[in-house]
Formats: C-alpha cells, sequence, structure tokens
C-alpha cells in the first residue's frame, strides 16, 4: 500500500529477521517471519525448548500489502519497517544484557509515545473467567492502586514532553471500584482528552441505580466505554464468559448509555475461531442499529497463553487477515478486506499535518503495522446506508500528499517563525504570532486543496469533510462523525507470536505505580506475555475475607484454579471440559 | 433481503448482511441525516453552519468538486494523473 508505483513486490517472498521470546522459558531468541503457502509464519528456535513454529497472518498478499518494501543497492527487496515515531525520554537505564523487554521501564530503545495510557484499577471482578489474566481470584492476590498511586501514574503520563492524550482504566472490572466516578474526574482534571473504562458493564447495567451511576460517571468525566461484547446470542457468553442469557445484561448497558446521553461506547469483541468469528456480521449489524449510542466495534483475536502443541494452536490460532475476511464474507462483501482497512500506521502523518494546524496534542499512530487495522465507517447522506469512507476517497493518494507535505512542514513545528521578537520584543512578538497565523491559514489553504483532488464522490458527506477541513473545531467533528462507526481490529501478542520489533513500537502502555515510589510505564503486550507476574509480586495485597465477600459473581462460581492451557482471551473451552 | 448464510461449524446459520442500514434508531437516522441541518438549528448563531461566508464557499466548492469529477472524467485516467502531479507540485512550491 505505501507503494503507489508499483505492485510487483507483492511478487518477492517475504523475510526478515526479529527476535523474539521462547514460550517456555521466556527467554530472547532470534526469530526469522517468513512466507509459505501464502501465509506468513514466525520459526524459532529456544536452546533448552527447541523449535516452535506460529502463523502471524493468513493472508501474505494482504501482510506484504501492509509492509514497507525497499530495495538494496542489487536490486534485492528488504522487507522493512521504517516509520519510527517521536520519542520521550527513557524513564529508565536499565542494565539486563537481554535488553528488550527486560529494560522495559520504558527504556531508550523504544520508539514510539504513550498514546494511551492504561491503569488496572483492580483486579476484582463481578465475573471469574477461567482465561483471565488479571483476576483476584486466580491469581490469589489483589491488586488495586489507591488514588494516590492513581494520582501518581497520571502525574507521570502527562507530564512527559509529548503527553499521553487518553487513559483507559482497565483491570479486572474497574466499575466495581466506589472511588470510580473521582477517579473519572482526576483524569479529566489531569488533563487526559478521553477518559476510557474497559469494562464487561457491570456498574452501568444495575438494574437499581445503574441510570444513575451512569450519568453520574459522565458527569465525572467518563467519555467512553470499551464494552467486552463477544456476540448477540447467549450462547456465546456461555462459551466464552460461561454466563447464562448475559445478552439482557449487555442490553441493560446500551439503554443506560443511551439514556444517560453517554453516546461513545466501543464494542470489543475477542474473536476465537468457531467461537465468536461467526458473530462478527451480528456485532456490526447491533451497532449499526445502536448507531446512537456505538460509536465503534474492536475485534481481537484471540491471544493464547501456556503450553500449546503446533497443531492445537494451528486450530485456534486466529489473526487479523482471518477476521477482515469473515468481515468481508457476512457483509457481502461491502466492508472488502482489499479496499476497506488500512493499518493504523498508515496516518501518521497525515495525522501530524493535522494536530499542527488545528493547534491539538497529536496523537501518534507510530506502532507496527501488524497492530491493527481500522475501517471508518459513515452513513450516507443521500443513500441512508453506511459504506466505508474509501469509497467517497482514494486513500492512498491522499496519504501520499500528506506524507510529502508533512516532510515539507515538519521543520516549522519546530522552529515557528520569529522575525521581529528579537528586534522589537512583545510587540515583535505580537507581529510574528500574526505572521504565524497567516502561514498556518495559507498551509490550511494548501493541504485541504491537496486533499480535495482525491475525493470521489460529490454529494453532501463531501461538504461536511470540506467544513471539517477548513474549520476543524468541535461542531464540524461532530457533524461529521455523527452516525459514524469507528471499525479496528487489534491483535495482541503472546509469546508464541511475540515480535520485539512490535513490542519496541508499542503505543499503549501500562502505569503501574511502585512500592519505592516511582512509576513503571510497560508496554501492553510485554507487560501481559512476560512481566505481570514479577510486577504483580511487588505491588500485591493480601485478600481479606472482606474483599473475597465484596465480589458480585453472577456465576455463583467457586474459585477456580488456573488452567494455563486455556486460551487467554477467547476462553476457549477444550472438549470435554465443564 | 439476502438469502445467503453463514454457517459454523455446529450448524448455527446467520444471514450475510447485504444493507448496512439502521434500523432500531429511526429518530437517530433522521439526525444523522440531516447533520447539518440539525447542528444550525441547535447552535443558532453559535453554529459556523450559520455562517454566510463559510455556506457560500461550501456551495462554491461543492459546485468546483462536481465540475472537478466531470473533468476527470473527459481528461481520462492518464490524464488526471498528469494534472494532479502538477497541482500537487504547485501545492508543495516553496514550503
Amino acid at each position: 500500500m505505501y507503494h503507489l508505483d508499483d505492485d510487483e513486490y507483492l511478487n518477492e517472498k517475504y523475510y526478515r529477521k526479529t527476535k523474539s521470546v521462547c514460550p517456555e522459558c521466556l527467554q530472547p531468541i532470534s526469530a526469522e517471519v517468513y512466507e509459505e503457502d501464502d501465509k506468513i509464519w514466525m520459526r524459532k528456535t529456544c536452546e533448552d525448548h527447541g523449535d516452535f513454529k506460529d502463523l502471524i497472518s493468513s493472508s501474505a498478499k494482504y501482510y506484504k500489502w501492509t509492509h514497507y518494501a525497499i530495495k538494496d543497492k542489487d536490486g534485492k527487496v528488504i522487507w522493512q519497517f521504517d516509520k519510527d515515531g517521536e520519542t520521550n525520554p527513557p524513564d529508565f537505564k536499565g542494565d539486563d544484557p537481554r535488553g528488550c523487554p527486560y529494560n522495559c521501564g520504558l527504556c531508550d530503545q523504544h520508539i514510539s509515545t504513550c498514546s494511551l495510557a492504561l491503569i488496572d484499577l483492580t483486579n476484582r471482578c463481578n465475573f471469574n473467567c477461567n482465561f483471565c489474566y488479571a483476576n483476584v481470584l486466580q491469581s490469589g492476590y489483589l491488586v488495586e492502586p489507591s488514588l494516590e498511586e492513581i494520582d501518581r501514574i497520571m502525574k507521570h503520563f502527562r507530564s512527559k514532553p509529548i503527553p499521553a492524550v487518553a487513559i483507559m482504566f482497565t483491570g479486572g472490572e474497574p466499575t466495581v471500584r466506589k472511588d470510580f466516578p473521582e477517579i473519572c474526574k482526576m483524569a479529566k482534571d489531569h488533563g487526559f482528552k478521553e477518559v476510557i473504562v474497559a469494562t464487561n458493564g457491570y456498574g452501568f447495567q444495575k438494574k437499581n441505580g445503574g441510570l444513575e451511576w451512569t450519568k453520574k460517571v459522565k458527569e465525572a468525566g467518563l467519555d467512553t466505554l470499551y464494552f467486552q461484547f463477544d456476540g448477540i446470542n447467549n450462547v456465546t457468553y456461555e462459551k466464552t464468559r460461561g454466563i447464562k442469557n448475559l445478552m439482557a445484561y449487555k442490553q441493560r448497558v446500551i439503554d443506560n448509555c443511551r439514556k444517560a446521553g453517554l453516546n461513545s461506547v466501543v464494542l470489543v469483541a475477542t474473536i476465537a475461531k468457531g467461537v465468536t468469528d461467526i458473530e462478527v456480521g451480528n456485532i456490526i449489524q447491533y451497532a449499526i442499529d445502536n448507531i446512537d449510542t456505538v460509536r465503534g466495534i474492536t475485534f481481537q483475536p484471540v491471544s493464547l497463553c501456556g503450553r500449546i502443541a503446533f497443531e492445537e494452536r494451528e486450530e485456534l490460532r486466529i489473526t487479523n487477515a482471518d477476521i477482515l475476511k469473515e468481515i468481508e464474507n457476512q457483509t457481502s462483501g461491502k466492508i472488502s478486506m482489499e479496499n476497506a482497512w488500512y493499518p493504523l500506521t498508515t496516518i501518521v502523518e497525515f495525522g501530524r499535518v493535522i494536530a499542527y494546524l488545528a493547534d491539538v496534542e497529536p496523537i501518534e499512530f507510530t506502532c507496527h503495522p501488524d497492530c491493527g487495522f481500522a475501517s471508518y465507517m459513515v452513513v450516507d447522506p443521500d443513500s441512508g446506508e453506511m459504506m466505508p469512507i474509501m469509497e467517497y476517497f482514494d486513500p492512498l493518494k491522499i496519504i501520499d500528499f500528506a506524507n510529502r507535505f508533512w516532510a515539507k512542514i515538519k521543520n516549522k513545528e519546530k522552529k515557528p517563525l520569529r522575525i521581529f521578537e528579537d528586534i522589537l520584543g512583545d510587540f515583535g512578538k505580537t507581529l510574528d504570532n500574526g505572521l504565524n497565523y497567516l502561514d498556518k491559514t495559507q498551509l490550511k489553504a494548501r493541504f485541504l486543496l491537496g486533499i480535495l483532488q482525491y475525493m470521489k464522490k460529490p454529494g453532501k458527506l463531501m461538504e461536511l469533510f470540506s467544513r471539517l477541513l477548513m474549520r476543524g473545531d468541535w461542531e464540524s467533528i461532530s457533524s461529521f462523525s455523527y452516525g459514524a462507526l469507528l471499525l479496528s481490529s487489534m491483535h495482541f501478542q503472546d509469546a508464541y507470536n511475540m515480535d520485539l520489533e512490535r513490542a519496541k513500537r508499542c503505543i499503549v502502555h501500562f502505569g503501574v505505580a511502585m512500592p519505592d515510589g516511582s512509576v513503571k510505564e510497560i508496554s501492553f503486550c510485554t507487560m501481559n506475555s512476560i512481566h505481570r507476574p514479577e510486577i504483580e509480586k511487588q505491588i500485591a495485597k493480601k485478600i481479606t475475607p472482606k474483599i473475597r465477600n465484596e465480589f458480585d459473581t453472577t456465576t455463583g462460581q467457586e474459585m477456580v484454579e488456573v488452567k494455563p492451557e486455556v486460551a487467554r482471551n477467547g476462553g476457549i473451552k477444550k472438549e470435554g471440559e465443564e | 433481503m439476502s438469502e445467503e448464510f453463514v454457517e459454523d461449524k455446529d450448524g448455527m446459520k446467520i444471514r450475510k448482511l447485504t444493507k448496512l442500514k439502521t434500523s432500531t434508531a429511526k429518530e437517530y437516522e433522521d439526525v444523522m441525516l440531516r447533520r447539518v441541518e440539525e447542528f444550525k438549528n441547535k447552535n443558532a448563531e453559535k453554529s459556523q453552519f450559520n455562517d454566510i461566508f463559510q455556506n457560500t464557499f461550501v456551495k462554491a466548492f461543492s459546485t468546483i468538486l462536481d465540475l472537478k469529477l466531470d473533468v476527470d472524467k473527459a481528461l481520462g485516467e492518464e490524464n488526471v494523473k498528469k494534472v494532479r502531479k502538477a497541482i500537487d507540485d504547485i501545492l508543495l512550491l516553496g514550503l
């Protein structure tokens, strides 16, 4: 996709070397990513634990399309992703000779800033999914930062030269905390533009007081729910969560959000082969039917943990490409794999131009192209039907223009015009501000004209888009995004497919308040695959009978033992398992 | 509506989506389709959509866009490429 001139490189076999970890001992080892049978695979060998092979993408063509290829002086294709991000100064100078990811905290090898800060508010939960990595019943200890510790983590993320723009509260189930509204307010007070909670819906769905509580957290500053939503059939939840009749619970969340005016819900669907992949079309239809409240859907291919044989992994493993294919299949080709989806990294320069011209904090999507894909659906005012926004533009040309535009103006961001200030003092500064304003105005006009060349259809949507580009204020953004649906597919890594090139570019970072008063900032996938047990050992609190009694276990289940062979996020129960 | 089905390994059938239209949030659907009018009314004088200058510009622009699409068709793909390259060069000139 990044190659506008030709697509001959798609005929070249994909191959690159990288670093990974051994799934058994988690020690860093070399790995190769290669093409075989029109798929992309990773292979690696641990001296102590043998060979490992895992599927990275079920579509070699699509995978190659999303990666850069350059030619060396001999004309040989080199697969290389070279879109490094802006970085904040490292927090941690680790001395572990193994390097990334063992010096995480963050260290100087990280090459992206944090776009989304995460805080685990608790590992208590009203559910008791046996595959969850953060569940107090299964871990046997409590992880629950105090308000002072949460404040410290927020300060950490907001005090960076490039601060995190958005924050997400995770768990466990964050809404079991009584002080959750207060925490949302703290986040807003710290200047986070977007405050999000990853939730199964607990606090929002309560029959008594759920609506009032939803109104309260909205008022306190909560912007968005990242809402666990595996499908629309009760039978699906029985498979994934082990709970019966859960759909009514899920629907109450949407209803209360609608009534409270909290109209930014992102449905988060964990996709497991043969369990929830059948539901992707249903989820899209559900989102469209609730478009006044649902703003997006995130499909997350299940990540795997524990010791799983290759054959079994082959059966369980589902990649981003599989999900895009399934979405195309279940929407009769309306959301097609070839045309509708782009890696998040595509819009890095476009985002920088907009942030610079509109004077807003940038969100840097400088993650790896394997991390995620997105598509934006908009309601067509002329037909009333929703369709991918790419139908209206020539996205590649727009991206290419934005890339070249940014290359030309990026120095202006670092060095605004300063001509009169040194000569005329404060008055000169005012003149310089005026010059900079005029300069930005002419840049906006150029950018708008450049983009508009590549529009493909006339109509009201184009009118909305041109208003948005002319004046990127809240009203124009709101009107454009009314009825818009963001679709994305995010594949989190596990120890089998861990690619440290990806880990270094991670833009989603956990913040953990450590007992020594410091804050550890750790990338998402390495936290969950490698660091979590060690970190939690340091911050864990004992479970008291009071804590145990505070659970609202929907299932009434007793504590179950961790079953490491069970897939982590999909809850796939093996045959014969209760 | 399509008669095509997706079927899982347990025989659970799900109808394929052929029309991606909203069906339950009727009131909101109306608002979606009349977005600019909705904001004009809601925000009254504060709304940029009641700005005569901007509305004139948008109208002119829409006309130009319609014309551009006609011209693109008339020029053919190869010529459009050349024209766009020239416009790109002009827009990036001096930056």
